[in-house]
C-alpha cells in the first residue's frame, strides 16, 4: 500500500492545500500526515487481562513567514477540511498569494535503519501473548520476595508522510515497541518496587531470549537490592555515572540547551557558545539518528529532511546546535534534522533523537577508584532542566556510595541537581566503554512528547549536589 | 451527528458485533493558541480535533480502545477488531460497568458553569492585543536593560464530550478555558539566563486577571532570580507557594488511590483512619466546585460526583475507590480520579507566613525529582528565596528537598488564606519544618 492509499489523498488534494496554505503570502508551507495504530497488552495479577488500542489519523498543515508559524490540523481528510485548515494557517503571513508546486518529486535517497519482518499492525494478539506470561512467570521464581508483578508491552505501527511547497515528498514506517517489568517485593514488612524496560524500533524479532533474560534478571536485581539500600549524604559530592542511561546527564546538562529555537530566541545558557570551549578536549557528544533500531532514531524527520550524526561538543569546543528549519534558516545552516513533532496536532520543534558522549581515555575501574567519597549512579527515572538558568536535575532510583575508591554501600531515591555548563567543566574522566541505553526514554518539550534514546562511558563529574539526607 | 449520537452509535456497534456491554464516550474540541515574542506574533494554531474512546466488555474480558478516523466503514472495522482482540486475552471477572444506583444523585451540570456562554465573542484580535499587553507590561518593569526576551501566549479551548453506557448511562458536558501568561528570561551578569513565568486561566473569559498584572508578575519574578546562589545543605523550615505547592500535594494523591493499594505500591495502605498529617491537615476532593478546573457532575465511570473528606485534622478518611479495583479490594466505589481540592485555610498569606518563620527558604519552584509512592520517599529540586529576620533575602537554585512523606506531612507547621486559583489542586501556601535542604 502506498501512503497516499493509506491517508486516502492524492497528489492533486496535497497541492490544493498547498496553494490554500501559501494563499497569503507565507514563504513556505507543509503537509504532515500521520496514521498510527498503536496496541498495548497489560498483565497483572498473574493474567494478561487488560487490552489498549489505538487509531489516529489526521494531517498537520504549517505555514512559515520567516520564523513565524501558522498551524492547523484535522483529523478529516477531505478537500474542504483541509482547505479550511490551510486557510486557519495561512493567516501567520499577510500579503499576495504565492504559487505551490505544480508536480512532487518523492525523496528516494532515505536510509532504512529499522526494517522490520513484519509490522506490528500484523501481528496478532496471540503471538504477542506468551511474552508477558513467561516474563511473569520467570520474575516470581527469581526472588521469593517477590509479591506483584506487572508486565506492559506497547507496539506500535506509524505512517508518515510530509509533503512540502518546495515539491518535496517524504514518506517512512516508523514502528516502536516497548516492553516493561515492574516488580514489588515484600521483606520483613517493608516494600521495595522497581523495574526495567526495553525499547526500539524493531518487530517481535527483538526479544531474544537473551533480551528476556535481561529484563528479568535487572528487574529482579534492582528491586532486591533497594532493602538494602539507603539515602547518601546531602551535599556536593564527586559524582561517577555508570555506562549506559547515565545519558540522561546530556540530555538535561547540555542536549535541551543546544536546542536551536532556544538559541535563536536567546534564552538558553549555551546561546552564543558555539566555537567555545566548553568541556575537556576528550568530551565529544553527539546526536545521532543512525543507529540500527534504535527508539531515537528515525530515516528521516518530521518536516522531510535527512537525519544523520550531529556533533553537539567536537573536542571539548561547542560545534552545532541541533537544528529544525526554522531554525536552520535563521543561523543560514543546514538542517540537522532535528525537526521532530509528536503527532500531526503538534508543529515540529528541534529535538533530540539518540544523544550519547563518544568514549574516552579513561577506564571504569581507574574512574571509581580515583574517588575518595562520591556517589556512583547506575539507573534513572527522570530529570529536567531550566534553559536559560542551566539548572538542570536527574533522578537516581539505583546507586552506590563510594569511599575510599570502592563501592561500598547501595543508595537509592535520591535527586541530583547541577548547572549545566558548570557540570559539563566538571566532566574530568571519561571512560572508554560507552554504551547506549536500551531503555524506552520519552522526552517532553512544550507538552510534546517524543521518543529518544540516550547513552554514556562512564563519567567521573568532580562535584554536583545530591539531595541526599544527613552529612 | 451530534456527539452523544455517535457515542450510542459506537456502543451499539459494540454489543452488535460481540460486547456483552460497553462504554462509549465522544468528544470534540476547538483550541487555539496565539504565541508572541519580543514585539511580534510568534505562532498562531487553531484546530477543531475530536475523537472516540470505547471500553469493551466481551465474554468476560476487557479492552479500551480509541480512534480519531470516525469515518463509517473505519469504525465499524475498529470495533470488529476491537472486540477481536479483548476476544484474544484471559478473562477478568472485576471488570464490568458500573451499578447503576452509582449513576444517581448527580449534580447540576449547568451550576457548575463550566462553560462561558460568551466563549465565541473572543475573536483573533483580541487574543493578539492581550499577548502584546501582556509583553507591554512585563517590560515596563524596571530593569528592562537586562531583558533578554518576552514570551507571552494567549489560548482557548471549547470542549464538549458525551458518555454512554448500555447499562443506562448517559452524560453530555461543555466546557471552556482560557489562559494566557508570560515568560521573561533576563541576563545574568555570569552568562546564566534564569526564566520566569506568570500566569492566569479561568473557565470565564471575563474572570481572567488583567494581563497588565500577569505580565508584571512574570516580569518582577524573572528579575528576582537575578544572583542566585547555592545555599548551605541543613535541615530548614520550608515555606512553600501556591503555584508550586501542587507539586507536594500531588504526591499524596497517588497511594490514596484502590489501584495502588491493590498493587501494594502505596505508603498509605492500612493507614485509614489514622493520623498521616499534622492536624492542620484538612483536604477534601470537591467535584462540584463552581468554575472549578476539575469540576464535574459525573466522574470517567458516569458515577454521579459528591464531595468527598480525604484527611480530617490529619487523620486519613477515604480513599480514591474506582469501579474494579474497589471490587478487587472489596471496597465500595467513591470515585476513581481527583477532582479539586478544598482546603481547611489559615488566616495568613504568604508573606506574612514568611515574616512569622524568621529563618528558613521560600520555595517558588520544584525542578525535577520524584516522590516513590510504595516507600514515600522524595528528592525534588528547588529553586526559591533565602528567608531572614522574616524577609525574603537572596534567590537561591541548585538546591534540592528530601524526606519522606510522612515526617514532611507530620511537620505541616502553617497552611495560608491563599489557595493557588488557576490549578485544579488549589493549594494555599504550606509551611514545612525540619526539612532537609542539600547545597553546598
Amino acid at each position: 500500500m502506498t501512503s497516499f492509499d493509506r491517508f486516502g489523498v492524492t497528489e492533486r488534494l496535497i497541492r490544493e492545500t498547498l496553494a490554500a496554505a501559501l494563499s497569503r503570502g507565507g514563504d513556505f508551507a507543509d503537509l504532515f500526515f500521520e496514521h498510527a495504530v498503536g496496541s498495548d497488552l497489560g498483565l497483572e495479577d498473574g493474567a494478561v487481562n487488560r487490552a489498549y488500542a489505538s487509531v489516529s489519523l489526521g494531517v498537520g498543515v504549517r505555514v512559515l513567514k520567516g520564523d513565524q508559524t501558522g498551524y492547523g490540523y484535522t483529523e478529516d481528510l477531505s478537500l474542504p477540511a483541509m482547505l479550511e485548515c490551510a486557510r486557519t494557517a495561512a493567516a501567520i503571513a499577510d500579503g499576495p498569494a504565492r504559487d505551490a508546486p505544480l508536480a512532487f518529486h518523492v525523496r528516494r535517497d532515505l536510509p532504512s535503519r529499522y526494517p522490520l519482518e513484519r509490522a506490528w499492525d500484523q501481528v496478532p494478539p496471540e503471538e504477542r501473548l506468551p511474552l508477558l506470561a513467561g516474563l511473569n512467570e520467570r520474575a516470581f521464581a527469581a526472588d521469593a520476595r517477590v509479591r506483584k508483578v506487572n508486565v506492559h508491552l506497547r507496539s506500535e505501527a506509524t505512517s508518515v508522510l510530509v509533503a512540502d511547497s518546495t515539491g518535496r515528498l517524504a514518506e517512512d514506517s516508523q514502528p516502536m515497541t516497548v516492553l516493561s517489568l515492574s516488580v514489588l517485593a515484600e521483606q520483613g514488612g517493608r516494600r521495595e518496587q522497581n523495574g526495567y524496560n526495553v525499547a526500539g524500533r524493531a518487530g517481535l524479532e527483538f526479544y531474544t531470549p537473551e533480551r528476556l533474560g535481561r529484563v528479568v534478571r535487572e528487574a529482579v536485581a534492582r528491586t532486591a537490592v533497594l532493602f538494602e539500600a539507603g539515602a547518601p549524604p546531602a551535599g556536593e559530592l564527586p559524582v561517577v555515572l555508570a555506562a549506559g542511561s547515565s545519558g540522561i546527564l546530556l540530555h538535561e546538562a547540555i542536549g535541551h540547551g543546544m536546542e536551536a529555537d532556544f538559541n535563536r530566541k536567546g534564552t538558553s545558557i549555551y546561546a552564543d557558545k558555539i566555537g567555545k570551549v566548553v568541556a575537556r578536549p576528550f568530551v565529544n557528544i553527539v546526536d545521532d539518528a543512525t543507529g540500527a533500531g534504535a527508539r531515537g532514531s528515525i530515516n528521516v524527520d518530521d518536516e522531510g529532511n535527512a537525519a544523520g550524526v550531529t556533533h553537539l561538543v567536537r573536542d571539548g569546543v561547542l560545534a552545532t546546535y541541533l537544528h529544525d528549519a526554522i531554525s536552520a534558516r535563521h543561523y543560514g545552516v543546514s538542517p540537522t534534522g532535528n525537526g521532530r513533532r509528536e503527532s500531526y496536532r503538534h508543529p515540529p520543534l528541534p529535538r533530540m533523537r539518540s544523544t550519547y558522549m563518544l568514549p574516552g581515555p579513561h577506564r571504569k575501574e581507574e574512574i571509581i577508584a580515583s574517588v575518595k567519597r562520591g556517589l556512583y549512579c547506575q539507573n534513572f527515572s527522570n530529570g529536567q532542566v531550566n534553559i536559560g538558568a542551566g539548572d538542570f536535575t536527574f533522578y537516581v532510583k539505583n546507586g552506590w556510595l563510594i569511599e575510599d575508591g570502592k563501592l561500598t554501600r547501595p543508595v537509592k531515591d535520591v535527586n541530583i541537581i547541577g548547572n549545566g555548563p558548570k557540570a559539563l567543566e566538571q566532566v574530568d574522566m571519561v571512560a572508554d566503554d560507552l554504551e547506549i541505553d536500551e531503555g524506552g526514554w520519552t522526552c517532553g518539550k512544550d507538552g510534546q512528547s517524543v521518543p529518544v534514546s540516550q547513552g554514556l562511558p562512564t563519567v567521573r563529574v568532580a562535584s554536583l549536589t545530591v539531595g541526599g539526607r544527613g552529612r | 451527528m451530534t456527539l452523544l449520537e455517535i457515542a450510542k452509535l459506537a456502543a451499539g456497534l459494540a454489543t452488535r458485533h460481540g460486547a456483552g456491554e460497553a462504554s462509549a464516550g465522544a468528544w470534540r474540541s476547538r483550541q487555539v493558541e496565539v504565541a508572541w515574542r519580543d514585539g511580534r506574533l510568534e505562532k498562531i494554531a487553531e484546530a477543531t480535533t475530536r475523537g472516540l474512546g470505547l471500553d469493551l466488555y466481551v465474554d468476560g474480558r476487557y479492552a479500551a480502545v480509541s480512534t480519531s478516523d470516525l469515518r463509517p466503514a473505519a469504525l465499524e472495522r475498529f470495533v470488529i477488531e476491537s472486540v477481536a482482540l479483548a476476544r484474544a486475552i484471559s478473562p477478568d471477572p472485576h471488570r464490568r460497568l458500573p451499578d447503576p444506583a452509582l449513576y444517581q444523585g448527580r449534580a447540576d451540570e449547568a451550576a457548575l458553569e463550566l462553560a462561558d456562554p460568551a466563549y465565541d465573542a473572543v475573536d483573533a484580535p483580541t487574543r493578539r492585543r492581550l499577548a502584546e499587553a501582556l509583553e507591554v507590561a512585563a517590560r515596563e518593569v524596571p530593569g528592562a536593560g537586562r531583558v533578554l526576551s518576552v514570551s507571552t501566549s494567549v489560548s482557548d479551548t471549547q470542549g464538549e464530550a458525551a458518555l454512554v453506557h448500555t447499562n443506562g448511562f448517559e452524560g453530555w458536558r461543555r466546557s471552556t478555558a482560557f489562559w494566557m501568561g508570560a515568560e521573561m528570561t533576563v541576563q545574568d551578569p555570569d552568562g546564566r539566563r534564569p526564566e520566569e513565568s506568570a500566569a492566569t486561566g479561568s473557565r470565564f473569559f471575563g474572570a481572567l486577571e488583567a494581563p497588565e498584572a500577569v505580565g508584571r508578575r512574570a516580569a518582577e519574578r524573572a528579575h528576582s532570580r537575578l544572583g542566585a546562589v547555592k545555599g548551605a545543605s541543613g535541615l530548614v523550615t520550608l515555606v512553600v507557594e501556591p503555584r508550586a505547592a501542587g507539586r507536594l500535594v500531588g504526591a499524596l494523591l497517588g497511594p490514596m488511590t484502590a489501584g495502588a493499594l491493590q498493587q501494594k505500591r502505596s505508603f498509605l495502605e492500612g493507614l485509614a483512619g489514622q493520623a498521616i498529617a499534622s492536624p492542620l491537615l484538612d483536604l477534601t476532593d470537591d467535584p462540584l466546585l463552581r468554575r472549578g478546573f476539575g469540576s464535574r457532575s459525573y466522574d470517567g465511570e458516569g458515577l454521579a460526583a459528591r464531595p468527598r473528606r480525604l484527611v480530617e485534622a490529619g487523620v486519613l478518611r477515604e480513599y480514591y475507590v474506582d469501579c474494579y479495583y474497589g471490587r478487587k479490594l472489596g471496597l465500595a466505589p467513591t470515585t476513581g480520579r481527583p477532582s479539586n481540592l478544598s482546603w481547611r485555610l489559615g488566616q495568613k498569606g504568604r508573606d506574612a507566613l514568611v515574616a512569622d518563620v524568621g529563618e528558613g527558604v521560600l520555595v517558588t519552584g520544584f525542578l525535577g525529582g520524584n516522590s516513590n509512592s510504595t516507600t514515600g520517599d522524595f528528592s525534588l529540586g528547588v529553586r526559591g528565596f533565602a528567608i531572614r529576620g522574616g524577609r525574603l533575602a537572596e534567590p537561591i537554585g541548585e538546591m534540592n528537598v528530601s524526606g519522606d512523606q510522612l515526617t514532611l506531612w507530620r511537620r505541616l507547621a502553617a497552611v495560608g488564606d491563599d489557595p493557588y486559583p488557576y490549578a485544579a489542586l488549589r493549594t494555599p501556601t504550606l509551611v514545612f519544618e525540619g526539612v532537609q535542604l542539600a547545597g553546598t
